[in-house]
Parts: C-alpha cells; sequence; structure tokens
C-alpha cells in the first residue's frame, strides 16, 4: 500500500504547506488536488500516503475528519504534552 | 477502596438494567486488586479517576473532555480518536485516555480464545473498558496512552492478527447483519460480502483521502436489522425478482392456529386469532395478495418486497430463488443539511462472489466523489448539490423510474448540449429573416 | 511501571510491521451448527422473550438466548461472558447490531440452563447483568454514543440516560407486549455519532447557546483559521480584539446561524460550548428503517427540550414511558410508532399523549422545512 512519491512532489507539497505555514498548518485532502492538476485524487493520495510513511507529513484528525500537515508543525499537535 | 465518592452515580446501580457504574466499578476493583500481577502499562486507578470525573459531569451536568488530534499509529490515518481531560492535576489517570477502533469480524461472531486475548492485551496496555461496540461496528477500547498505542497495534497485528478500524475522512469500518449464518431470510452473503470488501478497501480505511467519512453497510432484506439504508454512503441490501415461494399447507397452519404468527413476536399480549385477511392481504402495502379462505395467491409482480408476508409466516412463506441486492447511496444523519436515507442506484446487482460488478461501481462512485466532493461533505449532500443525474453519469447507471418517489414537479430540465439537435450555437441571421427585431 | 516493549521499536517504524490485514474472517467464529447449515436456515421461532430456536433444512436446530448488554463494558465483564460461553456454547457467542449479546446452543436442555443462569447474574448494587429479552414485539435495546463518558461535545450523558431509560421499560424489554419492535436510540449531540435519526424514539442532546469565545487564549491554544472552516454553517469567523488592553487574534460568532453542534470546539478548545444549566435532551418519534409495509422514514421531533436531570433523568423517562404506553395502547398490531402516528394524524398524537405543540416543533432548517408544512385543507379539529 506503500505510496510513491518523487522530490520534485515532496517539493511541490512542502513548499505549498511552508508557504501557508503563517495562516494555518493543516489541510483536507482536497486542498492538495489544486497542486496535481494532471493527477486524479488517487494518484494524489499516493504522493501523500509516501510523504506520511516518510515522516514528512502526519495526520491530524478531528475523529470525523482527517487533515494533513507538515509533521510536528502547528499549534494542536497530534499529541498534547504526553510523554 | 474507591479514590473518589460518587453519590449520584451510585444510583445507577440499582434497578434491573446492566449497570455500567457497577461494572466500571468491578474493573477498577480488579485492578486494584491486581490479581494477575501485572505491571499496569498505564495507571492502576485509571477507571477511579474516570468515575471521579464522570460523577463531577453529573453534578455539573457538563463534559470534562477535550479532543486530541491524534489519529492512529504510524502510518495510519484513523483508528484512534484523541481524548484528553480538562481537569488533569484532578483525574491524572485520565489526562490522556485515547479510543483505540478495532476491527470485528463481520456479524460480530466470536470465540472466547480471541475475546479473552484481547482481554488481556486490554488488561495491560489500557484502561480495561471497551464498548460492544461502537456505533459504527467496531470493538471500541476505551481509554490508552499515546505511548501504548503502537504496542497495542503490534500485539493486534502480530499476535492476534486483527487490525484497526477506521475512523476521519475514510472508509469507515464495514458491517453486516448476520446474514445467511443464521437468518432464512438473507438474499446473500452479507458477511462474506462485507469481509471481501473491506479486504479489498484496506488502504481507503486506513489512508484518508475521503472529502469526508464513507460507510458500507451490509442488510441481507429489507428487514434492514443493521439499519444499512438510514446509516450508509453505500448500503447493499438484499432483494430478489423472482416469486416468493408459498406452502399453502403451512399457510393454512397459521390460518389455523398452529403456528404462532411472526415466529411468536407478539406472544407477550393477546391480540385475537390470527386473522389472515387483516393481518396479512389487506397490509400488503401494493394489494398483491389474495386468499380465498383455502389458498393463498401473490401477484408477484406487483410484489415490492416489503417482507411482511414473510415476516408474519416464516414458515410458509420464503424469499425468491433469484436473489441479487438493491444499492441505496448517500445516507446520513442530520449534520449539517438535514438527514437522509440511501436513494436507489442500482435495483438489481448480482451478489456473486467475487463481487465485481459491485466493486466497479464502487471505484466509479469514489473517483467522482473525490473529485467533485467538498470538503466535509457526505456523498448524499454531494449527490444533492450536483444531482443525481451527475451521480447517473458518473456511474454509468440508467435512469429508471424507480429511483425516483415521483417524476420532477418542475420544468426546469437542463438538458445536456448534444441532446438538442444543433446544440448551443445558433443561427441569429436566419433568425432575423423570420423576426424583425 | 516499568514500559513493557512488544518489540516495536519508534526509530524504526516500519521494521516488522503488520499492516492492512482488516479483521478476521467471519466463519471462523461460528458454532459448529452454524457453519453446518450456513445458507440453509429455513425458519425460526421465539419460543419465550429472549429465546429463538432457528431450524435448517438439515432438521438440525439452534437455540438463542438473547441478553441485553450495555456497551460500555469491562474486561472482566467479557471475561465472565466468555465463561458462560465456554461452558454452554462451546466457546462461541456474538453481539448484535443493538449491544445484545447472543449465547447459542444446540440443544433446548442447555439452552434453558444458560437462560437461568444469565437471568440470576447480578452486578453489586442489583443490576442484572444478563437480562434476557429484546426480541420481537419488545422495547429493545438502545443503541447510543459515549456522552459524558468519553465525548468532547456531548450535550447529555449516553450511558446514564440509557440505563434511566431502560430501567423504566424493563418490562417491555423482558416481554412482547407492545403492536411492533420499538427502537430507542440516543446520541448525545446533534452530530449522531450514533444515527438516531430513523428510530421510533430517538434521544438526541442538544446544546442551546453558541460557544463562549476565550479571547485570551484562542491564538495560543488555536489555529483561528481551523475554527472558522470546521463550522458547518459558516458562524465563526477571524477577528481581533481588544483583551487587556491589548489587539489579539480572535474569533467571532454569528450567534443567530450557529446551530451549536460543537465542531468548532474540536478544532479550538478555546471555544467551550457545554453549559450545564440550558444543555439537555429533544425527544424524536416515529422512525423506522425496516422497509416492512411502509417505507423507511425519519424521526420527527415531539419533544424540543428536556433538561439534564442526572443521575436519573425523571422528566426524560417519564416521557418516554408515557409515549410507549400511548403507543402501546392505542397502535394496531404490526404498526410501528411513526405508522400509528401517521394513521391518526398528528393533531391525534399530540391529543392522545398530551404532549405540547410549540413552534420549535415546526420545521425551520432549510428547504426540506416547507415538505412538512401541511398544504391541504384535510386536518381535525
Amino acid at each position: 500500500m506503500a505510496g510513491v512519491c518523487t522530490d520534485e512532489e515532496r517539493e511541490k507539497v512542502v513548499d505549498f504547506l511552508n508557504g501557508k505555514s503563517s495562516v494555518k498548518s493543516k489541510f483536507y485532502f482536497q486542498d492538495f488536488l489544486p497542486l496535481f492538476p494532471d493527477k486524479k485524487p488517487r494518484e494524489v493520495k499516493k504522493v501523500l500516503s509516501a510523504l506520511i510513511d516518510g515522516g514528512v507529513l502526519e495526520y491530524w484528525s478531528s475523529g470525523s475528519t482527517t487533515m494533513y500537515g507538515l509533521k510536528g508543525a502547528g499549534k494542536q499537535s497530534a499529541a498534547e504534552g504526553e510523554s | 477502596m474507591a479514590k473518589f465518592k460518587t453519590p449520584l452515580l451510585d444510583e445507577l446501580e440499582t434497578g434491573p438494567w446492566p449497570s455500567f457504574v457497577a461494572d466500571i466499578k468491578q474493573e477498577s476493583a480488579h485492578r486494584d486488586a491486581n490479581p494477575d500481577n501485572l505491571d499496569y502499562q498505564i495507571p492502576a486507578d485509571t477507571l477511579d479517576d474516570l468515575l471521579g470525573q464522570l460523577e463531577l459531569s453529573y453534578k455539573e451536568k457538563e463534559t470534562h473532555w477535550k479532543h486530541g488530534g491524534i489519529v492512529g499509529v504510524f502510518g495510519y490515518g484513523g483508528g484512534v480518536i484523541g481524548r484528553y481531560s480538562d481537569q488533569p492535576e484532578m483525574f491524572p489517570g485520565i489526562a490522556a485516555f485515547h479510543t483505540m477502533r478495532v476491527a470485528q469480524p463481520a456479524g460480530k461472531y466470536y470465540d472466547t480464545k480471541f475475546l479473552r486475548k484481547l482481554c488481556d492485551i486490554w488488561d495491560l496496555r489500557g484502561s480495561g473498558l471497551t464498548n460492544m461496540h461502537g456505533s459504527t461496528g467496531d470493538i471500541v477500547l476505551l481509554g490508552t496512552q499515546t505511548p501504548q498505542l503502537e504496542e497495542i497495534f503490534w500485539e493486534l497485528t502480530h499476535d492476534l492478527n486483527n487490525d484497526l478500524g477506521g475512523s476521519g475522512s475514510n472508509l469507515r469500518t464495514p458491517a453486516a447483519c448476520l446474514g445467511q449464518s443464521r437468518c432464512e431470510y438473507a438474499c446473500y452473503n452479507t458477511q462474506d460480502m462485507c469481509y471481501n470488501l473491506t479486504e479489498e478497501y484496506q488502504d481507503e480505511l486506513h489512508r484518508p483521502a475521503f472529502p469526508y467519512k464513507f460507510k458500507f453497510k451490509f442488510d441481507g432484506c429489507p428487514n434492514g436489522c443493521v439499519c444499512s439504508m438510514a446509516r450508509s454512503d453505500f448500503a447493499v441490501i438484499g432483494t430478489w425478482k423472482d416469486d416468493i415461494k408459498i406452502d399453502q399447507e403451512k399457510v393454512k397452519a397459521y390460518v389455523g392456529g398452529e403456528f404462532k404468527p411472526n415466529a411468536g413476536s407478539h406472544a407477550g399480549r393477546d391480540w385475537g386469532p390470527f386473522d389472515i385477511q387483516k393481518e396479512v392481504v389487506e397490509r400488503c402495502p401494493s394489494q398483491c395478495m389474495k386468499w380465498d379462505g383455502n389458498a393463498l395467491t401473490i401477484d408477484n409482480a406487483n410484489c415490492v418486497r416489503c417482507m411482511h408476508c414473510i415476516d408474519t409466516m416464516p414458515r410458509a412463506l420464503r424469499i425468491g430463488d433469484e436473489r441479487g441486492a438493491t444499492i441505496l447511496v448517500g445516507a446520513k444523519a442530520p449534520v449539517v443539511d438535514g438527514a437522509q436515507l440511501g436513494s436507489v442506484l442500482v435495483p438489481f446487482i448480482s451478489t456473486e462472489e467475487p463481487y465485481d460488478e459491485i466493486k466497479e461501481l464502487i471505484n466509479k462512485i469514489w473517483d467522482w466523489w473525490m473529485e467533485e466532493g467538498k470538503n466535509r461533505e457526505r456523498l448524499g449532500e454531494t449527490m444533492k448539490r450536483l444531482s443525481f443525474q451527475k451521480l447517473l453519469d458518473a456511474t454509468e447507471v440508467p435512469a429508471q423510474p424507480c429511483q425516483v418517489k415521483h417524476p420532477r414537479t418542475n420544468p426546469f430540465i437542463f438538458f445536456k448540449e448534444d441532446e438538442v439537435p444543433g446544440g448551443w450555437k445558433r443561427d441569429l441571421a436566419a433568425y432575423r429573416q423570420r423576426h424583425q427585431r | 511501571m516499568a514500559f513493557i516493549s512488544t518489540g516495536y521499536d519508534p526509530k524504526k517504524p516500519m521494521e516488522g510491521r503488520i499492516t492492512d490485514i482488516g479483521p478476521h474472517k467471519y466463519s471462523q467464529y461460528f458454532p459448529p451448527v452454524i457453519a453446518k447449515n450456513f445458507g440453509k436456515w429455513q425458519y425460526h421461532e421465539i419460543l419465550e422473550p429472549g429465546v429463538i430456536m432457528h431450524v435448517a433444512e438439515s432438521g438440525d436446530k439452534i437455540y438463542t438466548v438473547r441478553v441485553g448488554g450495555s456497551r460500555t463494558m469491562s474486561i472482566t465483564h467479557i471475561r465472565e461472558i466468555c465463561d458462560i460461553a465456554d461452558k454452554y456454547c462451546d466457546g462461541f457467542v456474538r453481539w448484535t447490531t443493538r449491544n445484545n449479546i447472543e449465547f447459542m446452543c444446540s440443544d433446548e436442555e442447555t439452552m434453558k440452563k444458560l437462560r437461568d443462569d444469565l437471568n440470576s447474574r447480578e452486578f453489586a448494587g442489583g443490576s442484572k447483568k444478563f437480562p434476557v429479552g429484546g426480541t420481537g414485539a419488545c422495547v429493545c435495546n438502545m443503541i447510543h454514543t459515549q456522552g459524558w463518558v468519553h465525548c468532547h461535545t456531548p450535550a447529555t450523558d449516553a450511558s446514564g440516560p440509557v440505563k434511566a431509560v431502560m430501567d423504566v421499560v424493563f418490562k417491555e424489554f423482558s416481554e412482547m407486549n407492545m403492536p411492533a419492535p420499538v427502537r430507542l436510540a440516543l446520541a448525545c449531540c446533534i452530530n449522531m455519532c450514533g444515527a438516531v435519526h430513523c428510530s421510533d424514539i430517538g434521544l438526541v442532546g442538544i446544546h442551546r447557546k453558541p460557544p463562549m469565545i476565550d479571547h485570551e487564549w484562542a491564538d495560543q491554544l488555536c489555529e483561528i483559521p481551523l475554527a472558522v472552516a470546521a463550522c458547518p454553517t459558516a458562524a465563526v469567523r477571524p477577528t481581533k480584539v481588544e483583551y487587556d488592553g491589548q489587539k489579539v487574534n480572535s474569533i467571532a460568532i454569528k450567534d443567530d446561524r450557529c446551530m451549536y453542534c460543537g465542531n468548532c470546539y474540536t478544532m479550538c478548545p478555546a471555544l467551550p460550548i457545554a453549559d450545564g444549566e440550558t444543555d439537555g435532551i429533544a425527544i424524536m418519534i416515529g422512525g423506522k428503517v425496516a422497509n416492512r409495509i411502509t417505507w423507511p422514514a425519519f424521526s420527527k421531533v415531539v419533544v424540543a427540550y428536556i433538561p439534564n436531570e442526572p443521575p436519573r433523568w425523571p422528566t426524560l423517562t417519564k416521557t418516554v414511558k408515557h409515549i410507549i404506553e400511548v403507543y402501546a395502547a392505542n397502535a394496531r398490531k404490526y404498526e410501528r410508532v411513526g405508522d400509528w402516528a401517521n394513521r391518526i394524524g398528528w393533531e391525534d398524537f399530540f391529543r392522545l399523549t398530551g404532549l405540547e405543540f410549540s413552534e420549535h416543533l415546526i420545521d425551520d432548517f432549510r428547504e426540506s422545512a416547507y415538505y412538512s408544512w401541511r398544504q391541504t385543507t384535510q386536518f381535525k379539529f
């Protein structure tokens, strides 16, 4: 199930997130689709999954929905002050 | 010895219905006693603190939980729900108290070996409190801390050969009724379809990339015991196309009072003798039955398969043999645009293994919804916003009367350009030859 | 406490990792009679409340004893279930969609011993551990959500009101004296993670005040755009406010757009929504999911608000019990709560139950509202 991701694709995603970091740190899956206009959503998912497995991105969940962000970024990280 | 006094909760220990308070207290006492001499991996008094916080909620009538964004184990985007107490100093044992969803076998049959092993894991590494089961169908392990999540996942996968369930914007853990395992009404093997599709779509279940949650549920017949029509984006409900099978001798046995109607379900009250005319024939929604005092006839072409006659006389009437399923899509709870029940998309689809036709349909729906769905929009809402026709286009399912209650009541029809001869390009000059300005 | 490692190495998370295996295959947990007669069941009969006999084409029989379960359940309790299953059921047991537990055995003698054993077990305090019932035309076990036990946005508890309601309808659970099955459900807030919108009687926790805004902490605890994006009605917007003599980034909420869902609190703990004195429960009735006789239907709100009265919610339990009693006395055989209300008309529903009809019960939410108003001169005075 591992995703696939080129260096160029990784850069695109990381640049996008860094560019928005002053506004917010977490984005819905749909927000990444415009970065890859030639890719189907399922192919974009492969890119993001690869970045998750590579430790570049992490998921954040509201329980009902899930968002993607750069690992460790933002005010509400996944685990709050637990050892 | 209980850590906190819980006078309000204690009042829920009396009365006949199983008391969750008594049960939590029993588990708390078990942890205090620690008969197996475990090195508990989360505080031994975690349930004392849970009862203490719950008592506080009963006093103040407000919750004391906060949400945490933690999602799952490494590489998974679901399966764990983060919870933190908003009174961690008062209740340190539940400062962090996360939920893990564990995938349940379809139909929820277990052996005690599996259950005991699961209990052992949760005894050592969690609070010892569960939900059997959560609303969607998972086994829910209620209350552990972040460092234990990977350890529990490791033991689940390595020792128990079992995976986590779903949460967040992904395929949620599918659920099925018990189907053919113990029900004579089941029109297809609900458990197998549920299992097969769950395995097929593991990536969709663990790695969220949908606009919002997506649920499959599998009901064996239109009685709908697993509530697929109300609770799943994609409901597979068993049905049949040919004739209800009638055993006339047994119909007479019902009429004669030898068999109890509806399998004895009304035995707690005297409803008088069974009246087949009133209780079955006249209740038939499509009025397709006749009883002449000797034989029951069904005009099967007019039967809408509501199950009432079969439910009422299960020994005399049986589902037909040409079986499959109806697909209804788009059900959801009211948030945010109002509740929706599933709408008929495909009236009859094959339910034969390996379920290729159904998978093909699911893939088309997902491709469309992933492309067109807005953030946090369930399939039903996307359908409402973009139209049923768009879903028909995406799934290549033909339009048919059984998909609507009635045809549209307005003439605002959006024809496609290629449906209208000549398309949208029109000859103004020719028009002007016929009409002055 | 010493950390006991399974062998998982956080530095090498992929090493030895097993993923994407799903649940166990359903068939490995079938009792032998179930496995043998799979797909070959002929009919069933409810022998007595809570006891069902299924008969296969082969002539084999399986006896199921159904007991109500509290879905919030300890492992000590599960281990006791295992002991019972080992003693009577060859080590097999199952759960139903509605939190019931089903013990199965293949002979009648064992079934009787099993049933009596189950009925005899009690928790400290006297509640039954395994009440036999929940079959046929009864008030079924409730499905419900987490409530104050484990949820962050509930407007009421779940396990507590469920226990209180089931205590007052215990007779109706244990006997089969209803006109049709009565399915109860409780969701502790309007998000309904346990969907109750198609229940005969659905209880829904409701908040009635928009969230408070903790200006001091909003910008420190939250990413404000995430809270804004979480709002389903676009009632939340970013703003700057004076706090403690300083301009700070914070949040503004348009009160009359707020539907009190708590989604913004999920994203931002500086927007607490719970309010002990004004939160409570609405009662919805007349929904169903089965296609039997009539079409599946949504539940309709018949009581807009009942305050939270822990620990036993007396107003709530009295009202639910009353609705059930009036229904049971007036409905026809096989008629579900909603079918009964539709047949007699809502004028008579409110007259017979004595429930007050108020403007809160008239739908005003988006376009579906119009379809619930009455467009005919046919009505009852």
